[in-house]
């Protein structure tokens, strides 16, 4: 081998990087700065966070410790060795391993093993070595005894830990995530961290993360955050949240209790140490003294007018069963609720609980076996049903369905095109095509600019808006929408969620599938929960996370904001900690509960 | 809508003929293919028959699945036999009705050709496709065409994208019916409405398939870049190719094998 793989010294700071600029260029010619002049180390065994909204050069930054990226400018050492010097190349990389956001695009193997073994195959790493590496590796992210099987038959979150465990093949220094837990559902969130947090116990790794989680952020030594290239700030978890204005400002979220606090603070007036924005404990005594110490004569925020949800049923399941073959398991097991005009249906479930069945089953691209699936009529005042052939087309014209990163849907030249696909198939004339793409823009924030260039040259939340406008455009009454802000930045996911409330106002029907306990908690009207295939809940949010409901039998989190909200209870009784929205919540904690309209 | 698709067929199974060095099986193909052709006389074909059944039992694979594998070829079994059948007038006339003559000499080619073709199909299949996993056939090729490498063909990088379309191609399929379910939602038609719509509808599936191709190809390549990856120099194998000698003496005796409807047909002759 022309280059050998030098053996790694002892060194001090894992990485030191001096000035880093990075430029690349674009189709128009233009230089973009990627990244601007970045300073910063990481110690040996610390673990890092990055955070940033998309495109802030989180990637391309995390890209250049591990030299896949290198530096225009600046100086950058890893372990103690310079970047610039070619015989250390190797030696570099392969001291750092990196997992990335699709668990499917970084697996090489055609089998379990053989994707573990890739990495210190490249190292020329002998046998019987390379065979006692893979299967410790395997052991040890609990994959052993897949080892033989197809990368194609392991969940989302399996497909993680076999990368963590391809990445502990090649005994790293420095593992960078990037965006790695940002595809996974809850429950294999936590494990993938819980691992990571193994490793750096046991095997002293150094951690750099790239991430959107807030909660994921507070769990790291120190957080660098990136705004267009430049290091706006960094420190402890805490001292960077501590600088609420500054996060707001840069675009990112705060934790649920940190963004309690502000809220409250807000309500009252009341300026607020730093400290308290430390930690959940600070946070939850400064809302305390707020309260203690708060003015009598706040005036209470005129409250947004809530269009109340009509009583006509949109959508009707009734005991809907599926499977894929005779005799085999079921998918889903009678299945059984309805929809009402306006109203928002959150549908929750960990992964293989039968929700994107579910959801196909709703227009018809999959037709019950047993039980039904009937839509309302307005024009005609009947239910029509997806048993008949006859009826999918107009089916498809009341249901809009969205499945999880709907832009991997876009085919057309421009984006006028493509948004016009679906109304055309529907048969409107191009009169009411136009109508109906017109209409639609300003319901996912796009301007007319858009409409000529093609959509694949926009950015990735530029291309969510269009798919979700290709949807729109066809004018249904119930949209189900399948994760719509996955993969989105904090701002993203903000304004997408925006849109769906604001067509909810506009008398839409919205099923909504999502992982994310508080945002399904403090935006649908009613919750859906799923757990292998049968449906363990159907009712008010306020329901389902009351005492009475058997919750822990169905596995899920509580919402973030309740936890707090349940701590704070504890010292104050009269609030309601079944507010799950946060400004909803705050109200609550300043000027009381007031008095329930009698209660659906 | 596409959860069936199987990739060349393996059955799963632990012969003889599984764990022979999928190498030599190749060989074998080879040798098996030579004596297939070679064989042209009605004894010498029984002869492979026979030969072939010795294969089938080796495999210890049900003979329903066997016989599933010709199934796709039956047609041109018969059309081949029809043709002969018709076309060579050799020997007596058996039968004749206006322009149509059947001879005792193309009775006798038309079974011997489709008789041929039955089985080299059925020797593939025994021996490559129903027994060797993708994987370990691209392995076999990689190393029987390495002294390829010495006039400069990539035969490891050869391997190495063999094995990766290997391993995407469920990914593909899974990823082509989200797709097209996408679509259908939007209204495109597959297996309705006329050829120029569903012409349409597959454009509304390829074009989005193509795109998120060529986007995992990217990423994957950071990835493979990530870990290391700089070409076949130096890199090991987790599983090399190793023949044993009980691999040596299988060839051995499946050679010999090969060779006996030939020998057969040789003292059928002389006799």
């Amino acid at each position: 081998m022309d280059q050998e793989i030098k053996e790694l010294q002892k060194y001090e700071q894992t990485v030191q990087a001096d000035d880093l600029l990075f430029s690349y260029p674009t189709n128009s010619g233009t230089n973009v700065v990627a990244v601007d002049h970045v300073s910063f180390a990481v110690q040996k065994g610390e673990y890092i966070a990055i955070l940033g909204r998309n495109g802030s050069g989180k990637s391309t930054l995390a890209k250049m410790m591990n030299l896949l990226e290198i530096p225009d400018k600046g100086k950058l050492k890893v372990f103690s060795m310079s970047a610039d010097e070619d015989e250390n190349y190797w030696t570099i990389r392969s001291h750092c391993g990196m997992v990335f956001q699709n668990p499917d695009n970084q697996i090489v193997g055609t089998t379990v093993e053989e994707d573990v073994a890739f990495g210190p195959e490249n190292l020329s790493v002998p046998l019987p070595e390379l065979a006692q590496r893979v299967e410790k590796a395997l052991g040890y992210v609990g994959l052993l005894e897949k080892a033989d099987q197809q990368p194609s038959s392991l969940s989302g979150g399996q497909k993680q830990k076999l990368a963590i465990a391809g990445v502990l093949a090649m005994q790293p220094e420095l593992l960078i995530l990037d965006e790695s837990t940002s595809m996974l559902d809850p429950k294999a969130r936590d494990e993938f961290l819980h691992l990571v947090a193994r490793m750096r116990q046991d095997k002293g790794i150094t951690v750099v993360h790239i991430t959107h989680d807030m909660h994921e952020a507070f769990l790291a030594d120190r957080v660098l955050v990136l705004e267009h290239g430049q290091l706006r700030m960094q420190g402890t978890p805490a001292e960077v949240f501590s600088q609420v204005d500054m996060i707001r400002h840069l675009g990112l979220e705060l934790p649920k209790w940190a963004e309690l606090l502000w809220e409250v603070a807000e309500l009252c007036g009341e300026k607020v140490d730093r400290s308290a924005y430390a930690s959940e404990e600070n946070a939850i005594a400064e809302i305390k003294r707020i309260l203690k110490e708060k003015k009598e004569d706040i005036a209470r925020p005129e409250k947004k007018e809530v269009i109340p949800v009509s009583e006509q049923e949109i959508m009707r399941v009734n005991h809907l069963s599926y499977r894929y073959e005779k005799k085999g398991n079921y998918v889903i097991e009678d299945i059984d609720f309805n929809v009402r005009k306006g109203e928002i249906l959150a549908v929750i479930g960990h992964s293989g609980s039968g929700k994107t069945t579910l959801i196909s089953q709703l227009n018809g691209i999959l037709r019950p076996q047993e039980g039904s699936v009937e839509i309302w009529q307005e024009n005609e005042k009947t239910f029509i049903s997806t048993q008949k052939n006859a009826d999918i087309k107009k089916i498809r014209k009341h249901v809009g369905l969205l499945f999880q990163y709907p832009e991997h849907q876009l085919f057309e030249e421009t984006v006028e095109k493509d948004i016009k696909f679906g109304p055309k198939k529907m048969g409107y004339d191009d009169a009411e095509c136009d109508r109906l793409m017109k209409e639609s823009l300003p319901l996912v924030g796009l301007s007319d600019r858009v409409l000529k260039r093609s959509p694949f040259e926009l950015s990735g939340g530029q291309k969510r808006r269009v798919a979700f406008a290709g949807i729109l455009a066809m004018n249904p009454d119930v949209l189900i929408l399948d994760e719509p802000a996955a993969g989105l930045d904090p701002v993203g996911q903000k304004e997408i969620f925006g849109y769906i409330e604001e067509l909810r106002n506009r008398g839409k029907s919205i099923i909504l599938v999502s992982h994310d306990m508080d945002k399904a908690a403090a935006i649908a009207d009613r919750i859906l929960v799923l757990k292998k295939g049968k449906q363990t809940f159907f009712g008010t949010p306020r329901e389902l996370f009351s005492e009475k409901t058997d919750f822990l039998s169905m596995r899920l989190d509580r919402p973030l904001l309740m936890k707090t909200m349940k701590k704070l209870k504890a010292d104050l009784p009269y609030i309601d900690e079944y507010e799950f929205d946060t400004k909803k919540a705050a109200e609550s904690l300043v000027f009381g509960n007031e008095p329930k309209e009698v209660s659906l | 809508m596409m959860k069936d698709i199987s990739i060349g067929r393996y059955y799963n199974g632990k012969s003889v003929l599984h764990r022979l060095d999928p190498r030599v099986k190749v060989l074998l193909f080879i040798v098996y293919m030579v004596t297939i052709f070679m064989a042209n006389t009605p004894v010498a074909m029984l002869a492979t028959f026979a030969v072939v059944l010795v294969l089938a039992l080796l495999s210890k694979i049900p003979v329903m699945e066997i016989l599933r594998s010709v199934r796709p070829i039956v047609f041109i079994m018969i059309f081949i036999f029809v043709l002969n059948l018709f076309s060579i007038r050799q020997g007596d006339v058996l039968w004749s009705w206006k322009f149509l003559v059947i001879t005792s000499g193309g009775l006798m080619r038309a079974v011997l050709l489709a008789f041929r073709l039955l089985l080299l199909i059925l020797a593939t299949s025994l021996l490559l496709s129903l027994t060797t996993t993708p994987l370990k056939l691209s392995d076999a090729l990689e190393s029987l065409g390495s002294p390829l490498k010495v006039i400069k063909v990539p035969v490891n990088e050869m391997a190495m994208t063999m094995s990766i379309a290997l391993r995407f191609i469920p990914t593909l399929v899974e990823e082509t019916d989200k797709i097209m379910k996408a679509q259908s939602s939007r209204g495109a038609e597959y297996d309705t409405g006329n050829i120029f719509h569903r012409a349409q509808g597959y454009v509304t599936v390829l074009v989005p398939l193509f795109v998120s191709a060529f986007k995992r190809a990217e990423e994957l390549a950071i990835a493979m870049d990530s870990r290391c990856y700089r070409g076949g120099v130096g890199k090991t194998k987790l599983h090399p190719l190793k023949m044993k000698t009980k691999d040596y003496l299988w060839m051995l005796a499946l050679v010999i094998l090969a060779v006996v409807p030939l020998a057969v047909d040789f003292l059928w002759k002389i006799k």
